[in-house]
């Protein structure tokens, strides 16, 4: 009951302090990437319609969900280290779990307000529709969001301060985007490289989330690469969980 | 007495230097302990080794009957110790009804802002954010993040630093009020008034060891020297019943007495023979040994010059 009560209040205030009350934030999140699938839309297509957009709206929704757990949480556990935000918390009776979970849901609600208004622009502006099964694109995407909260704890872990954190995540989030099928198709590069790139947990993820809302594909057919994404996340978890310091 | 708070042989080191070195102190319930020293004397390693903050190189730590540098010992321990750190650490946009509101969840327990807010001086403020408080207050508010749980025991490591004379008021009230209840306390200063005022026994720390462990009267009585009593008059020498009094020393204007006694009763019988024999009095002084002469005595050192 209590863990309950700590975990609610935890997650009613990560709302309150980190996003409501940050105007930079919330342009951040909300604005930004439907700036990126506009520029995008016609940056790499002839026009509306063209089909790019369809690739876009998940692509970008991916992009978030990397994003949202190398900045979101990585570089946020290495900042509120630096302010020993951490440290004070730690003193207190609170289980670790309360506070990671906490992180997530508050991660997790912000991606599925990012993916709502991303698919209502990409629908209403470029016609992008929506076919798969609501629960089964949900399911991946609290899959992918799992994937990456893990991976970026574990920067959040060994970073030892905010600025290497910052780098690191950048480092890996902005190249990912790109080679893992978020913005341009990866079957662009040559026959070898785009499957060295599908190896990858991120392309996995995005080219599974994007054949399951955009063009109606079954979950079925992509258990190897949820396995793979569960055994990610399994490894990221166990790997946070020994390497994580509060102090 | 029962000892809250054990502490045996501990050493922390970081590197080649040793923060501390080999300390041993006992702090027995319901009582409030000071550990007094400059920046740097270890004032604050020590603390944090005692919730858990640092692992000790060596030695061992009991508080409430508890391993504080054992996980499980910690997990039991967090419920009944409060803690206000030095730097006070708290998200900026939080606002201050909110921060007491999420550790009261922490703690399972109802929040008590208002109470809070009260006894800390923070009354109408709660809604005001971190980022927008004094130093001052934000130390008040990790004050009364502390207190809110009703703790045994209360970690405060240099509570009124940064605070102004009202929050300091404020803060030596409440740990007066601690006191009453029963509760134990171990505080970090470097104002010696401070460590005068609310500690029952005070630790004198100097570069990693302890220099002295006693009550404030005791280390003044045995360390702060004699108290003097200087007169400067025509004509005065001191009879024999006033030589009996302590040891005289005669300098060009003025003669001083230094005495193991009560220097009130030397200052009256000094006066009543001046006046017997019709000296006229230029000046009279009075000095009585304080906890700071005590600690000069003890370490070689000033306070004053680490209180920046």
């Amino acid at each position: 009951m209590s863990a309950l009560r700590m975990f609610l209040v935890q997650t009613k205030m990560n709302f309150v302090w980190y996003f409501q009350r940050d105007g930079e934030l919330i342009f951040w999140t909300l604005a930004m990437p439907v700036f990126f699938l506009v520029l995008f839309s016609f940056a790499f297509s002839s026009g509306p319609n063209s089909g790019s957009s369809g690739f876009l709206v998940p692509g970008i929704i991916g992009a978030q969900v990397l994003s949202s757990g190398f900045w979101g949480v990585g570089v946020m556990l290495a900042t509120f280290r630096e302010k020993h935000l951490l440290r004070r918390v730690y003193l207190t009776p609170m289980p670790p779990w309360v506070f990671f979970a906490s992180l997530v849901a508050y991660r997790m609600t912000l991606l599925a307000a990012q993916a709502v208004i991303l698919i209502a622009v990409g629908g209403l502006v470029f016609h992008v529709h929506v076919i798969g099964r609501p629960w089964e694109i949900l399911a991946v995407l609290l899959l992918g969001t799992a994937t990456f909260v893990s991976l970026g704890t574990i920067v959040g872990a060994l970073a030892r301060t905010t600025e290497s954190a910052n780098n690191i995540a950048s480092v890996l989030t902005v190249p990912l985007a790109f080679l893992s099928d978020a913005y341009i198709p990866i079957d662009r590069f040559p026959h070898a490289v785009s499957s060295a790139l599908r190896l990858l947990p991120s392309t996995q993820f995005i080219d599974t989330f994007r054949d399951v809302s955009i063009y109606g594909a079954p979950l079925s057919h992509y258990g190897a690469w949820l396995g793979m994404l569960a055994l990610w996340t399994i490894a990221g978890t166990v790997i946070s969980a020994r390497t994580f310091r509060w102090l | 007495m029962e000892q809250a708070i054990v502490v045996e042989a501990l050493v922390k080191r970081y590197g080649s230097l040793a923060a501390v070195d080999g300390i041993s102190f006992a702090v027995p319930s319901g009582t409030i302990f000071g550990l007094l020293g400059r920046n740097g004397a270890g004032k604050t390693t020590t603390l944090e080794c005692c919730i858990g903050l640092g692992k000790p190189t060596a030695g061992s730590i009991r508080v409430l009957g508890l391993d504080p540098t054992r996980s499980a010992g910690l997990a039991a321990l967090r419920p009944r110790i409060g803690v206000q750190l030095q730097a006070t650490s708290l998200p900026e946009k939080a606002n201050a009804g909110e921060v007491l509101e999420l550790y009261a969840a922490y703690y399972g327990i109802a929040p008590r802002g208002a109470e809070m807010a009260e006894r800390v001086g923070l009354d109408g403020k709660l809604d005001r954010e971190i980022a927008q408080m004094s130093g001052g207050e934000q130390q008040r508010l990790a004050l009364a993040l502390a207190l809110q749980h009703d703790p045994d025991v209360l970690f405060l490591d240099e509570p009124s630093a940064g605070m102004d004379a009202f929050g300091r008021r404020i803060m030596w009230a409440e740990v007066e009020r601690l006191r009453e209840a029963g509760k134990t306390i171990v505080l970090t200063t470097h104002y010696i008034e401070e460590a005068e005022r609310l500690c029952d026994r005070i630790c004198v720390l100097q570069r990693g060891r302890i220099v002295a462990d006693a009550p404030p009267a005791d280390l003044v009585a045995q360390y702060g020297g004699d108290a003097t009593v200087s007169i400067a008059a025509d004509r005065f020498a001191p009879d024999t019943a006033l030589q009996a009094l302590g040891a005289w020393t005669q300098t060009e204007q003025c003669w001083k007495l230094a005495t193991h006694g009560e220097p009130g009763l030397a200052l009256a019988a000094i006066v009543t023979h001046a006046n017997a024999i019709g000296a006229k009095v230029d000046s009279l002084d009075m000095h009585r040994p304080t906890l700071e002469d005590a600690f000069v005595a003890l370490t070689g050192e000033t306070l004053l010059e680490s209180a920046q």
